[in-house]
């Protein structure tokens, strides 16, 4: 059996937290989108690295479906975004904080 | 692991997480941020040197691994921390190619090129037509000004830092079955488009299907939520005249 393939994971770990990181921090809402596509890249690389590790084609195959949901994600949140600015004219994310107590 | 490779892992991620903390966007604080910089580069050449030296057997890491991860790190770390979002949504356009390239070296041809087609050539075009038309010229306040930049960097990194040390941790996983199912084993004399291939056609033809049905359902979607309601009665107001457009018509 070949060994888990650990750097792999600990980069696929460090793409996923960076992304989350980025997620919580910028208030910008295009690039809190592009956070989330950075935290998909940290899971395509880990599901990539674990179907090798078990000999078959899941992880690809998983990592392809995830592009189509990748896709289907930034279609409607760029639609959303756009909704958003024209009622506000404004990208970010604070302004539409007015229901939280 | 050993104690101290794990105790050498915290501290890069807690170095990587002060260069994250301290390259975030925020006012009149230069210095700061190149500062961030440095420490980053640090974070990431170190962390590579314990992962080939410490983690993984060296034979059994490809060179070209090293580097690639190095750039989508870098990259990466950019996305989050850059000002400007036009620069941002370029330097995930890197972090899609060295992705696609760690992708590449794992033996995943279709994906890699597919990463590149889907995300670097249609959703960064999504992404950059956003940009383009919600953009301000300028640099607004909410660019320049990162959202409790300390709780985010620590929660990130103390979740990175959990999954490093269980995964890592290779004596507490459980042994993984030998033998797959057949079918769906790489077949080293078929190529690697060829075997994805037929098992979108066999195995995974519903699941297939489904994505098509979801590409339509957020199709209709995104077009339901941006298009504007046109009035067919003749209520609606008259065009603006020609040559006032600029001055009267809101742009979207």
């Amino acid at each position: 059996m070949p060994g888990l393939p650990a750097h792999y994971v600990v980069l696929g770990a460090a793409l996923f937290a960076l992304g989350l990181v980025g997620f919580l921090t910028r208030r910008n809402l295009i690039v809190m989108f592009l956070s989330t596509e950075v935290m998909f890249q940290g899971v395509v690389v880990n599901l990539v690295a674990f179907g090798r590790l078990h000999g078959h084609l899941d992880g690809q195959m998983f990592a392809l479906f995830l592009l189509v949901v990748a896709a289907v994600e930034a279609g409607l949140a760029l639609g959303l975004v756009i909704l958003l600015y024209r009622r506000k004219s404004s990208l970010d994310s604070e302004a539409w904080a007015t229901m939280s107590g | 692991m050993s104690p101290i490779t794990a105790y050498l892992l915290y501290a890069l991620f807690a170095l990587g997480g002060a260069a994250v903390y301290l390259a975030m966007p925020r006012t009149r604080e230069a210095p700061a941020r190149i500062a961030g910089l440095i420490l980053g580069l640090g974070a990431i050449v170190g962390g590579l040197i314990l992962l080939g030296t410490r983690l993984m057997p060296a034979s059994s890491v490809n060179p070209g691994f090293y580097i690639f991860a190095a750039i989508a790190l870098f990259a990466a770390a950019r996305v989050v921390t850059h000002p400007k979002p036009v620069y941002s949504a370029v330097y995930f356009v890197l972090v899609i190619v060295a992705v696609a390239a760690l992708v590449l070296l794992e033996g995943a041809e279709f994906l890699a090129i597919a990463l590149i087609i889907v995300y670097a050539g249609a959703i960064l075009v999504t992404y950059a037509f956003v940009i383009m038309l919600a953009q301000q010229a300028r640099l607004s306040l909410y660019d320049t000004r990162a959202r409790e930049p300390l709780a985010g960097v620590v929660i990130g990194f103390a979740a990175m830092a959990a999954v490093a040390a269980c995964t890592t941790d290779t004596s507490a996983l459980p042994q993984i079955a030998a033998q797959p199912a057949a079918s769906i084993v790489i077949q080293a004399d078929v190529g690697n488009t060829l075997a994805v291939g037929r098992s979108l056609m066999t195995h995974y033809v519903v699941a297939l299907e489904l994505a098509g049905v979801l590409l339509l359902v957020g199709l209709v979607g995104a077009v339901a939520l941006v298009t504007r309601k046109v009035p067919r009665d003749g209520t609606a107001e008259p065009p603006a005249p020609i040559g006032r457009i600029g001055k009267e018509v809101q742009p979207f």
